[in-house]
């Protein structure tokens, strides 16, 4: 019933289960989550390499939550009508403990496109990092190339029931040439207010012709860019 | 461990489902699919990027290897991700004032939910669901939502107003100009870094970019002496 | 014994800078005393000794038995660091706010104040406490509102004598900037200014100041304060805002009751405030409007209103009188007003017709600190058009309604010489809310240093906006959909204020001031 697709846009949500297992002292999905964070420490993300990703997220899932705060909902409290609750309804209403018998590697992307070319993109820009990260989920002896990694990730795979989205679904180039020229058209606009129109044509065309509009290969913000970027950093602050 | 990637917040948060009536929560995401009108708050509020509900049956989590154990799970999950712009508290406090229905429309049938009104129990319901995020990556950490979209009608007025009025003579040159500029006035804004989300993420980021700064000294200082 | 005056708020309990901006109310003059609790017992005697005159909420003169209006107004204001040295229990300390514990400076890079305004700048006494010497730290604020001068220092020095009696057990602070390069003042003054020889209620850039104030339940004549200071609903009429936003111990907007320590007599009827001496840069703002009327298509008064959204003579709206020709028009009937219908004019208004900001520019003071309904908003059919998405929210004012402040406060100082920024001039301002984190900091950081909400991006609120050279600040002043002309940029926009000093605050009811000074506080 539910979509993974708006648009251009597809919603990927990956559950990995990672073996119930441990390499050299630490369990596995420990390490797996060690490799994420190690992620955290680059310059940028290895997920800038993979085309047409607009946002991603990973993290382990121990567990679920068992439930312990009040609840407003009829079928948590229906047995209230009853004027005397015996024990055993009293119990059964309360929130059963549940738990997963495996670790899962939660993958969740958005990104612009199809699910299988985007999936090869992946596995062609940043396999080294994948295998890094899911040799210790089940299954993932099998992947050695694109197509088995295609396979195994739709094996993982889960349909969203709504997705939502709040910004657009143009290819990831098309945003970025667009917020590069956000940035540079609104300097433009301020700097040349007041000019006399002979003058601000002339600078327009030179602006233009500095900028490249319909040229996607040309100037534009990369993926990932001034990820640390901080007021104190003057010298990626004068790129801006 | 990161939720932050710019101006960009990682939310997840996994919540129970009584198994028999995950049907019902799937009824209710189609027919806000189908009538866009029941989204109108979230359109409104202009925060999110991206954002995704997925139900999990309990038999639903995926099996790979004949040596993992099969769950045996007694509820289904809903798991909701969201991209947005803002901290946390600015996020709930947004919705819970603006749609307080759509986030109980969603969220009743999971287990213990407690409304969205008042703040503080659902504030607590969502804390004590979330998951935190290992790894989050945005393209653009310097954009929002609301940047994304101004950049993208900026982008399709420039070029219109480029392919018409790029060598026109002078007058009409100006007169078209500040029509474009009178179209985007609201579009114009500067990007720049977030303000920051809380202390503690300020903390962790500014260790992150000293070490980096660092590491990259180093870099250097070995290859000078190569 | 005479019967209480019929009102929904205990205002013998509340005290009453909460609810009176005694500047408005004949007291002209002001001073703010800073002090150091030394040790526990002395200084809760010398509580004991001040709390006969502090001044509570109750109403003056009316009744068969009237309170009257004092000539001096006293009131009292605590930092965590204040509290911790009476001696309230841990249990109860644990329970205050994370950023109230934490106090003003040590949020520095939340409020953006940077640069200029940060800490290393500000008055020795703000950038003494809690720093090394916790002898120095401020502890309480004793604030003083004087009908008159002579009203004013004797009020002062009956507390000077207070001090002097708890025998070292309270210190007086000083290191106050004052005129000509004083550095180390005993006090903080503030006074109204005089135009033309008469008190006014202008602050040092020449706008109308004090218009504004919130109206929550429970206070008085509900029909002539509610419109345009409550919150705005979605059939055009105006409603109270909930008490809890303002006053501990009542519900707030949310339904429940606000974050606040225990016992619940502690917190109940008080709030917290947030006291900023905030310096004014009379010659860049003098430059920069000056700068910017030459390219400017309006009149210099109707482009000073533009950066804060009310003329700057009178406060007329701008969304009422959005030029010169209506202004006019609008003086007229405020000539004739009565003063409930001046009021009126002033503060019932909504941005429903000026949602693309042609009139009221959506960087402009006003719309950043109270955007009323106009957050309900999306892009319009018309280029360059926003509109009301009504019926999106809740209510109109879903995302406003939690982030409203009350503002008090002077100016202080000043502005002898009008083409330099230095000296010591500007504005003591106190805000109050029940939740400081939700309310002045979120406005502080997300409304007038970032503009994400109002579709500006990283755009910083005008006049208040933490503006620096290095990343040379803009704002965009919208221009009618309708019409023909470009809107207009305001160009590297200079820093215009900067923070000299504060701290966060916590304001007892009389009821709490009561058992603090006794040593009572006790959550058991």
């Amino acid at each position: 019933m539910g979509s993974n697709v708006s648009g251009k846009a597809y919603a990927l949500t990956i559950l990995s289960p990672i073996k119930n297992a441990y390499v050299a002292g630490v369990a596995c999905a420990d390490t797996v989550r060690d490799q994420l964070e190690n992620w955290n420490l680059l310059q940028n993300s290895p997920m800038a390499r993979v085309p047409q990703t607009y946002l991603a997220r990973l993290f382990v899932l121990d567990d679920v939550f068992t439930q312990s705060l009040p609840g407003a909902g009829a079928l948590d409290t229906v047995s209230d009508f009853l004027p005397a609750v015996p024990d055993g309804i009293r119990r059964a209403a309360l929130p059963t403990p549940d738990h997963l018998k495996s670790k899962y590697l939660v993958f969740s992307i958005d990104f612009h496109g199809e699910l299988e070319p985007y999936l090869r993109g992946m596995w062609q820009a940043i396999a080294p990092e994948i295998q890094s990260v899911w040799q210790h989920c089940y299954g993932f002896d099998a992947v050695s190339d694109a197509e088995d990694f295609v396979a195994y990730m739709k094996k993982c795979q889960l349909t969203a029931a709504l997705f939502f989205v709040g910004s657009n679904d143009d290819p990831l180039g098309e945003q970025l040439k667009a917020l590069y020229l956000k940035q540079e058209f609104s300097r433009f606009a301020l700097e040349s207010q007041g000019l006399p129109t002979a003058e601000l044509k002339k600078r327009y065309q030179e602006f233009i012709a500095r900028v490249k509009p319909t040229d996607l290969t040309g100037p534009a913000w990369t993926p990932g860019q001034y990820a640390l970027l901080k007021h104190s950093d003057a010298r990626q602050e004068a790129a801006l | 461990m990161s939720n932050i990637a710019g101006k960009a917040y990682a939310i997840n948060v996994i919540t129970p489902l009584r198994w028999y009536l995950a049907w019902v929560n799937k009824i209710i995401f189609w027919v806000a699919l189908k009538f866009p009108q029941y989204l109108k708050g979230l359109i409104t509020l202009s925060l999110i990027h991206y954002a995704r509900w997925v139900i999990i049956g309990r038999k639903q989590f995926p099996h790979l290897h004949p040596d993992q154990p099969k769950e045996d799970l007694k509820y289904g999950y809903m798991l909701f991700f969201s991209n947005f712009n803002g901290s946390w508290d600015q996020y709930i406090d947004s919705f819970t004032f603006s749609i307080p229905g759509g986030l109980d429309l969603f969220w009743k049938w999971s287990v213990r939910y407690p409304h969205s009104v008042a703040l503080t129990p659902f504030h607590d319901y969502i804390r004590y669901n979330q998951v935190e995020t290992n790894h989050y990556y945005s393209a653009y950490p310097l954009a929002t939502s609301n940047d994304v979209k101004a950049a993208r009608k900026l982008k399709a007025m420039l070029i219109d107003f480029d392919n018409k009025w790029h060598d026109a003579p002078d007058a009409e040159f100006q007169k078209h100009y500040n029509k474009l500029l009178l179209g985007l006035q609201h579009d114009l804004g500067d990007m720049r870094p977030t303000p920051i989300v809380s202390m503690a993420a300020a903390a962790v980021d500014k260790r992150r970019v000293r070490d980096l700064r660092k590491a990259a000294q180093h870099t250097v200082a070995a290859m000078e002496e190569m | 014994m005479t019967k209480l005056q019929t009102a929904s708020l205990d205002l013998f309990d509340i005290q009453g800078d909460i609810v009176r901006p005694y500047g408005r109310f004949g007291f002209p003059f002001a001073r703010y005393v800073f002090f150091n609790i030394r040790e526990g017992t002395r200084g809760r005697a010398f509580l004991t000794a001040i709390l006969a005159k502090v001044t509570s909420a109750a109403t003056w003169g009316i009744g068969p038995d009237p309170i009257p209006k004092p000539l001096a107004t006293t009131n009292l204001a605590f930092t965590y660091q204040g509290l911790k040295n009476l001696e309230l229990p841990r249990a109860t300390l644990a329970g205050f706010p994370e950023e109230f514990a934490m106090g003003m400076k040590a949020r520095k890079d939340i409020l953006g104040d940077d640069g200029p305004s940060s800490p290393e700048y500000w008055d020795p006494i703000w950038r003494k406490s809690r720093d090394k010497n916790r002898d120095l730290d401020v502890h309480v604020l004793v604030s003083i509102n004087g009908q008159s001068m002579a009203a004013l220092e004797e009020r002062y020095q009956w507390l000077l004598e207070a001090v002097a009696a708890s025998d070292g057990g309270v210190v007086q602070l000083s290191g106050h900037r004052g005129h000509d390069g004083a550095e180390n003042l005993p006090y903080q003054e503030g006074h109204a200014l005089l135009e033309d020889g008469q008190l006014c209620t202008k602050e040092h850039f020449g706008y109308t100041d004090g218009i504004g104030d919130p109206y929550f339940a429970g206070l008085a004549d509900a029909s002539e304060r509610v419109r345009g200071r409550g919150k705005q609903m979605d059939d055009g009429t105006w409603a109270p805002l909930a008490t809890g936003e303002f006053l501990l111990g009542h519900i707030d907007e949310a339904h429940e009751y606000p974050a606040a320590p225990v016992p619940f007599l502690l917190s109940r009827n008080g709030t917290f405030m947030v006291y900023r001496k905030l310096h004014e840069n009379v010659a860049s703002f003098d430059g920069f409007l000056e700068r910017e009327s030459r390219n400017f298509s309006g009149s210099k008064a109707l482009l000073k209103a533009k950066f804060v959204g009310r003329w700057a003579d009178n406060g007329a709206p701008l969304t009422t009188a959005p030029d010169d020709k209506s202004k006019a028009e609008w003086d007229a009937r405020f000539a004739q007003a009565s003063d409930v219908e001046k009021d009126r004019m002033l503060s019932d208004f909504t941005y429903d017709d000026d949602m693309s900001g042609a009139k009221c520019p959506f960087s402009s003071h006003m719309r950043r600190i109270n955007p009323r309904a106009s957050l309900e908003f999306t892009q319009g059919d018309k280029p360059g058009a926003m509109v009301r998405s009504r019926g999106a929210f809740d209510t109109p004012g879903a995302l406003v309604n939690r982030r409203r402040i009350i503002r008090r406060g002077m100016p202080y100082g000043e502005a002898k010489d009008r083409t330099s920024d230095r000296g010591n001039h500007g504005i003591v301002i106190m805000m109050l809310n029940a939740d400081i984190g939700r309310q002045f900091e979120f406005v502080q950081q997300q409304w007038i240093n970032y503009g994400n909400d109002f579709k500006a991006s990283n755009d910083k609120e005008i006049l208040l906006g933490n503006h620096d050279k290095e990343y040379p600040s803009r704002a965009v002043l919208p221009a009618d959909p309708d019409g023909e002309r470009a809107p207009y940029f305001l160009r590297n926009i200079p820093r215009l204020v900067e923070t000299r000093g504060g701290d966060y605050f916590f304001i007892p009811s009389m009821t709490a001031l009561r058992l603090i000074a006794k040593g009572l506080v006790d959550p058991t």
